[in-house]
C-alpha cells in the first residue's frame, strides 16, 4: 500500500473543515450553549492551523500563539457561561430567539 | 497691522452674547438693553470701515494670524469696498432687527438675543474671511442660529420651515466644501503649498475641466442661498414662518451670502467656468425674475408676497452679475444693498401690522392709511424704493444692471425689464389693497400708528434709500477697485482698460468667448457712468 | 535571538500600562477592604491612577522604539491612542459615579473592569505583533462582556451581554483564523516581518481569504455594516457609561488595531495583489471602501427612525465608523491623521452625549427615550446647551470639533482621488443632521411632561460635561494642537514600511 505523507495541506484542510462546521453551527443553531460550542470549534480550527504552521516553519511562535488562544478561550468560556447562566435564571430558556426585549 | 478693526467688528456681537449668558433670564429688560447696546456698538465700531483708501486696489484692514498651520489654514481677515458695504449693511440691519424685536419677542428672551448676536458674528465673519476654511466655518455658523430663530420664535409651520431651510442650505454648503477642497489640493499640486488663502486662489489658473466641477459645487452652495430659481422653495416658507427680525436678517443679509460668494469666489477663481455657465445662470435668473414676480402677484399672504418679490429681485442681482460687465456688476452690488434696505424694511412693515393684528392675510387689511398715516408714508417710500422709482435707491441699481446687460444681450434686458414692470404691479397693488379704500374691518379702525422705537427702526433705512437714490457717487466710488478686480479676472476684454484707469470706457472689440457683447452697443453704454460718475465729487481723505 | 526577559528601559516604556494594572488591582483590593458606604472613594482612586498613567505617558511621548523583543511598540501612534483611552476611561468613571448608586450596583469590580478594559485598549494600540494584539483585544473584550451585563436585575442588560458575548467571540474566531493564515503565509506574527516577507510577492487566494477574515473580524469590532447587528442592542441594554465607553474606547482601540494590522502588516496590498474584482485589481482598501459607504448610509438611515436615544446614538456610531473608514480608504498619512483627529474629537462629543443620557437616568426613570428630553432647555438649560453642542458636533457643524474631524476626513478622500466617497460622506452628514436636530427640537420646542421628576446634575457629571464641551469647542475653534499631534502620531505608523517605500 502507498501512504501519502501528512503535509501541511492536510492540516489546513482539516482546520478549514472544522472552521466551516463552526461557522455553519453559529448560523443555524438557536441554542446558546450549542452556539458557544460552535464558536469553540472555530477556535480549535485556529489552533490546528497555528500548530501545523509552527511545525512547518520549525519554530515555536505558532505553538505559543496556540497556547494563548487556548488560555483566552478558557477565560472566555468562564465569563460566557456565567453570562449565560444569568440569562437562564432570568428567562428560563436558552433559545436565542427568545431575546426580544430590544427592537428597532 | 496693529489695528484690529475687523476683529473688533467681528467679535462685538459675540461678546454681547457672552455677556447675556450671565444675565439672569428673569431680568428681561436688562437683557433687552444689553442686547441693543451691543448691537448698536457693533454698528458704531463698524463705521470707521467707511473711510478706506478707495483708490488702492489691495485688501484693507488686513489681519493675519496662524490658525491651523499643519493644513495651511490661517485667521486671515481683509475687506475691499464690496465687502465693506455689505458689512456696514449687516451691522446696521443687525441693530435694526434687534431693536425691532423689543416687543415682538416675549418668550425665551435671553436665548433669542444670544442667538441673534451669534448669527451676527457668523455673517460678519463670512464677509471678512479671506481664508476659505475660515469663510466656510462662519458660513456654517450662521445655519444653527437661523434655524433656532425660525424654529423657536417663528409661527405657523415653523418646525417644517426651519428644517427645510436648514437642510437645503446644509446640502449646498457641504458640496461647496468639496469644491473648496478640490481647489486646495489643486493649488498644492501647482505651487506645492497647502493654503486656503483666497487671494492666492484668485491668481490661480485652474484648468477648465476642474473649474467646471468646482464651479458647479460652488454654484449649489451659493445658488441655494441666493436663492436662484429651482432652489428657492425654502425661502417663502422660511420667510413666512420666521419672526420679523428673522425675516429681516434673512432677506437683508443672509441672501447676500450667496451673491457675495459668487462675486468673491466663483467669478475671480473660476473665470472660464463662469463664462461657460453664463447661459445657465442667466436663464435661471431670468426665469426667477419673472416667476417670482408672477407668483408674488398671486399671493394673498402679505409676507409671502414680499418673500417672492425677494426671489424676483435676487434674480435681477444674479442677472447683473453674470452679464460680466463692469456696469452690470456694479449695478448688481448696488442692487444687493438696495434689496437689503428695501426688502428688510418691507418685512419690518409686515411685522408692524402683524404685531397689531396677528394676521398676514392681505384681505384682512384695507384703508390703513387713514388710521396709520405715518406708517402709510413709510410703506409708500419703501414700496417705491422696491419698484425702482427714480430718486430712490432701487432706481440706481436697476438702471445700472439693465444698462450693463443691454450691451451684452438685448433679450435678457427686455425680460428683466418686464420683471420690473411686474414688480411695480404687485407692489402697488399690495399697497392699494392694504392702505387705500375704506376701513371696512372694525379691528383695523383702532390700530395705533408707529411709536418712536418703531419709527427709529425705519429712519435709517429711509435715509439710506433717499441718499443712494439721489447721490450714489460715494457708494459707487467705493466699488471701483472691487469691480475692477473681479472683471479683469473674469472678462479680459475689460482688463487692460480697467487696469489703466478705472474711468476709461472700454472700447469693446468682439471677443471670442461667449457671451459676445454686441458690437456697437455703446449707444447706451454707461460703463463710464459707474466708474466716473463721481469723478468730480470731492474726494474724502481716504484710508486709515 | 535576544535573551528572554525585559530590560529596565522596557519597564520604563511600559509604565503607563503598569500603572493602570496597579490601579486595577488596587481597586479590587479596595472593594474588599473598604467598609460599606465608603466605596464611593473608589471613583477617586481610579481617577488618580488614570491621572498617574497620563503623567507617565507624558514622559514617554516623543520616544520611539519597541519593547519585549519587537512585540510591543512605543511610538507616537500608541501614545496618541493611550491618551485617548485614559481620557475616555476617566470620563467614564466620573459618569458612573452617581449612575451606579441609582442602579444599586457595586463600584469596586466595575471600576476594576473599566481599568482592565483600558489596559486592553492600550495594548491594542501599541501591539505590533499578532499575539500581542490578540491579547489586548481579549483583555478589553472580556471585561466589556461582564460590564455590559453588570446590572444583573436588568433583563435588557442581560440580553445585551449575551449578544455582545456571542457575536464578539464569533468575530474573534474569524479574526483569529485570518491571523493564523497570515502567520502560515509568512512564518511570523510580527507585523513588520509580515510586511517585509510579503513585500515583493503576489498575494494569492489564501492571502485574500486571510484579509477578508481580518476585515470581517475588525468590521465587527468597529461596528461597521454588515457586521453591526450587535451594536444597537448592546448600546441600548448596557449600563449607559459602559455604552459610552464601548462606543468610544472600544471603537478607537479597534481602529488602532486595524491601522496597525493593515498599515504595518499589509501595506503592499492596499490597491492590488489580492486578485481582481470586476476586472480591477483588488486590494484591502476596496473592502473598506464598500464598508464605509454602506455603514455611513445604512447607519444614518436607520438612525432617522429611532425614538430611543441610546439606540439612535448606536446607529449614529455605526455611521461614524463609516466616516472613519474614509481615512483608512484614503490610505495616506493624511488619511491616518484624519482618522486620529476624528477619533479624538469623537471621544469628547460621543461621551458628552452619553453623559446627558446618564443625567436623565433618575430614580424610576430610565430616561433614554427621546421624549424624556422634552423641555430640557427649561429644566436644565446648561445640559441642554451642552447636548446641543454635542449634537451639532456629531453632525459636523462648525465651530464644533466634529466639523474639523469630518473636514479632515473628506480632505483625505479628495486628496486620494475618492471624490465619490467624499460626496457620499457629505451628503450623509447632511442626512444625519436631521436626526441630531430632532434631539434639539425635543429639548427646545417640546414641553416637558408634567409629572417628570426633576433632573439633578451631580458634580461629577457636571465635570464630565464641562470637559466634553470644552473639548468639543476648543478642538473646533482652535484645533492646531490636535492636528499637530495627530500628524506627528500618524507619521510614526508603519515607519518600517515607509523605509521600504511601500507607503506613499
Amino acid at each position: 500500500m502507498h501512504f501519502t505523507p501528512i503535509t501541511p495541506y492536510h492540516y489546513l484542510l482539516l482546520s478549514a473543515a472544522l472552521f466551516s462546521v463552526g461557522v455553519i453551527g453559529v448560523m443555524v443553531r438557536r441554542n446558546i450553549i450549542i452556539l458557544f460550542m460552535s464558536i469553540e470549534l472555530m477556535f480549535n480550527a485556529v489552533n490546528i492551523n497555528l500548530v501545523a504552521f509552527a511545525a512547518l516553519y520549525r519554530h515555536e511562535v505558532g505553538q505559543a500563539f496556540a497556547v494563548f488562544v487556548i488560555a483566552v478561550a478558557a477565560a472566555e468560556a468562564a465569563v460566557g457561561l456565567g453570562i449565560i447562566l444569568a440569562f437562564y435564571r432570568n428567562k428560563e430558556t436558552l433559545n436565542i430567539d427568545e431575546m426580544n426585549l430590544m427592537k428597532g | 497691522m496693529t489695528y484690529h478693526l475687523l476683529s473688533i467688528v467681528l467679535f462685538t456681537p459675540l461678546a454681547g452674547a457672552l455677556v447675556l449668558l450671565f444675565v439672569p433670564r428673569a431680568q428681561v429688560d436688562a437683557i433687552r438693553w444689553i442686547a441693543n447696546a451691543f448691537a448698536l456698538a457693533g454698528f458704531v465700531v463698524s463705521l470707521p470701515l467707511w473711510n478706506f483708501d478707495v483708490q488702492a486696489a489691495q485688501w484693507h484692514f488686513v489681519e493675519k494670524a496662524e490658525w491651523i498651520p499643519s493644513i495651511g489654514a490661517t485667521y486671515y481677515l481683509g475687506v475691499d469696498g464690496f465687502s465693506i458695504l455689505l458689512i456696514l449693511l449687516t451691522t446696521l440691519m443687525g441693530f435694526i432687527s434687534v431693536l425691532s424685536s423689543w416687543e415682538a419677542i416675549t418668550d425665551r428672551v435671553k436665548e433669542y438675543y444670544i442667538v441673534l448676536l451669534v448669527l451676527q458674528t457668523g455673517m460678519l465673519g463670512a464677509f471678512m474671511s479671506l481664508d476659505f476654511l475660515l469663510f466656510f466655518l462662519f458660513w456654517e455658523v450662521m445655519l444653527v442660529p437661523m434655524y433656532f430663530v425660525i424654529g423657536i420664535w417663528g409661527g405657523g409651520r415653523r418646525l417644517y420651515s426651519a428644517i427645510k431651510f436648514f437642510l437645503y442650505t446644509l446640502v449646498g454648503s457641504v458640496v461647496m466644501l468639496l469644491g473648496i477642497l478640490a481647489l486646495y489640493f489643486y493649488n498644492h499640486t501647482v505651487t506645492g503649498v497647502y493654503t486656503f488663502d483666497v487671494t492666492q486662489f484668485q491668481q490661480l489658473a485652474v484648468p477648465f475641466n476642474i473649474q467646471r466641477w468646482v464651479f458647479l459645487a460652488f454654484f449649489l452652495g451659493f445658488a441655494i442661498k441666493v436663492p436662484m430659481f429651482p432652489f428657492h422653495t425654502w425661502l417663502p416658507d422660511a420667510h413666512t414662518d420666521a419672526p420679523t427680525a428673522g425675516s429681516v436678517i434673512l432677506a437683508a443679509v443672509l441672501l447676500k451670502m450667496g451673491t457675495y460668494g459668487f462675486i468673491r469666489f466663483s467669478l475671480p477663481i473660476l473665470p472660464e467656468a463662469s463664462h461657460y455657465f453664463v447661459p445657465l445662470i442667466v436663464w435661471l435668473s431670468v426665469i426667477g425674475i419673472v416667476y417670482g414676480a408672477l407668483v408674488a402677484l398671486a399671493q394673498t399672504d402679505w409676507k409671502r408676497l414680499v418673500a417672492y418679490s425677494s426671489v424676483s429681485h435676487m434674480g435681477m442681482v444674479m442677472l447683473g452679475m453674470f452679464a460680466l460687465t463692469p456696469v452690470a456688476l456694479t449695478g448688481s452690488i448696488v442692487q444687493q444693498l438696495n434689496h437689503g434696505i428695501s426688502t428688510g424694511a418691507l418685512f419690518l412693515i409686515v411685522g408692524i401690522v402683524y404685531e397689531r393684528r396677528h394676521t398676514r392675510e392681505i384681505s384682512d387689511y384695507g384703508g390703513l392709511s387713514k388710521v396709520m398715516p405715518v406708517f402709510a408714508v413709510v410703506f409708500l417710500i419703501m414700496t417705491l424704493s422696491s419698484i425702482g422709482l427714480p430718486a430712490l435707491n432701487g432706481f440706481i441699481g436697476e438702471l445700472l444692471i439693465l444698462a450693463g446687460v443691454f450691451v451684452v444681450n438685448k433679450l435678457w434686458a427686455a425680460v428683466a425689464a418686464s420683471g420690473i414692470v411686474l414688480g411695480a404691479a404687485y407692489m402697488l397693488w399690495l399697497y392699494q389693497r392694504t392702505m387705500f379704500g375704506t376701513v371696512d374691518k372694525p379691528e383695523n379702525a383702532k390700530l395705533t400708528d408707529l411709536n418712536l422705537r418703531e419709527f427709529a427702526t425705519f429712519a435709517p433705512l429711509i435715509a439710506l434709500a433717499v441718499w443712494i437714490g439721489i447721490y450714489p457717487a460715494p457708494l459707487l466710488r467705493r466699488l471701483d477697485t472691487s469691480v475692477a478686480r473681479v472683471i479683469t479676472r473674469v472678462n479680459s476684454v475689460y482688463g487692460p482698460a480697467l487696469a489703466k484707469s478705472n474711468c476709461t470706457t472700454p472700447t469693446a472689440p468682439a471677443i471670442t468667448r461667449p457671451p459676445a457683447p454686441t458690437p456697437g452697443a455703446p449707444s447706451l453704454d454707461l460703463t463710464g457712468f459707474a466708474a466716473c460718475a463721481d469723478e468730480a465729487a470731492p474726494k474724502k481723505p481716504g484710508g486709515k | 535571538m535576544m535573551p528572554l526577559g525585559f530590560t529596565r528601559l522596557d519597564f520604563y516604556y511600559l509604565l503607563p500600562e503598569l500603572i493602570v494594572t496597579a490601579g486595577a488591582v488596587a481597586l479590587l483590593g479596595g472593594d474588599v477592604l473598604l467598609a460599606r458606604g465608603r466605596h464611593r472613594l473608589l471613583t477617586w482612586v481610579g481617577l488618580a491612577f488614570l491621572g498617574a498613567a497620563a503623567v507617565a505617558l507624558a514622559f514617554i511621548s516623543g520616544r520611539e522604539g519597541t519593547v519585549a523583543q519587537g512585540m510591543y511598540s512605543v511610538d507616537g501612534f500608541a501614545v496618541f491612542f493611550k491618551l485617548l483611552f485614559l481620557v475616555a476611561a476617566a470620563l467614564t468613571i466620573l459618569m458612573s459615579h452617581r449612575y451606579l448608586d441609582v442602579e444599586g450596583a457595586r463600584p469596586g469590580e466595575y471600576y476594576f473592569l473599566v481599568l482592565c478594559a483600558t489596559l486592553g485598549m492600550m495594548v491594542m494600540a501599541a501591539g505590533v505583533d499578532l499575539v500581542t494584539l490578540f491579547i489586548g483585544l481579549e483583555t478589553m473584550a472580556v471585561s466589556f462582556y461582564i460590564l455590559v451585563g453588570y446590572i444583573k436585575p436588568s433583563r435588557r442588560s442581560n440580553e445585551a451581554s449575551i449578544k455582545y458575548f456571542l457575536l464578539g467571540t464569533f468575530s474573534l474566531g474569524l479574526l483569529l483564523y485570518g491571523m493564523s493564515l497570515l502567520y502560515g503565509l509568512t512564518g511570523s506574527t510580527e507585523l513588520r516581518t509580515i510586511a517585509t516577507t510579503l513585500a515583493g510577492g503576489r498575494g494569492g487566494p489564501l492571502l485574500a481569504l486571510a484579509v477578508m477574515l481580518l476585515v470581517a473580524g475588525m468590521g465587527f469590532k468597529i461596528a461597521a455594516v454588515p457586521f453591526h447587528a450587535w451594536a444597537p442592542d448592546v448600546y441600548e441594554g448596557a449600563p449607559t457609561p459602559i455604552t459610552a465607553f464601548i462606543s468610544v474606547g472600544s471603537k478607537a482601540a479597534s481602529f488602532a488595531m486595524l491601522l496597525r494590522i493593515f498599515f504595518e502588516g499589509l501595506p503592499a496590498f492596499r490597491m492590488d495583489g489580492l486578485g481582481t474584482i470586476f476586472g480591477q485589481p483588488l486590494g484591502w482598501t476596496y473592502f473598506f471602501y464598500v464598508l464605509s459607504i454602506v455603514s455611513m448610509t445604512l447607519g444614518n438611515l436607520a438612525a432617522l427612525t429611532q425614538n430611543n436615544l441610546k439606540r439612535m446614538l448606536a446607529y449614529s456610531s455605526i455611521a461614524h465608523a463609516g466616516y472613519l473608514l474614509i481615512g483608512i480608504v484614503a490610505a495616506t498619512p493624511r488619511g491616518v491623521m484624519a482618522a486620529l483627529v476624528y477619533l479624538m474629537v469623537y471621544t469628547f462629543m460621543q461621551l458628552g452625549a452619553f453623559a446627558i443620557v446618564v443625567l436623565m437616568r433618575r430614580q424610576d426613570v430610565i430616561g433614554d427615550e427621546l421624549k424624556d428630553l422634552s423641555g430640557l432647555s427649561v429644566r436644565q438649560p446648561a445640559a441642554a446647551v451642552a447636548m446641543l453642542i454635542f449634537m451639532l458636533s456629531l453632525g459636523g457643524i462648525p465651530p464644533t470639533a466634529g466639523f474639523m474631524g469630518k473636514f479632515s476626513l473628506f480632505a483625505a478622500a479628495i486628496e486620494s482621488g475618492y471624490v465619490g466617497l467624499a460626496i457620499i460622506g457629505v451628503l450623509n452628514s447632511a442626512i444625519s443632521l436631521y436626526y441630531y436636530v430632532r434631539v434639539v427640537v425635543y429639548m427646545w420646542v417640546r414641553r416637558e411632561e408634567a409629572a417628570a421628576p426633576p433632573v439633578v446634575m451631580s458634580r461629577a457629571l457636571a465635570l464630565v460635561l464641562i470637559v466634553a464641551v470644552a473639548g468639543t469647542l476648543v478642538l473646533g475653534v482652535y484645533p492646531r494642537a490636535l492636528f499637530d499631534l495627530a500628524q506627528a502620531s500618524a507619521s510614526t505608523l508603519g515607519r518600517a514600511d515607509q523605509a521600504l517605500g511601500l507607503l506613499r
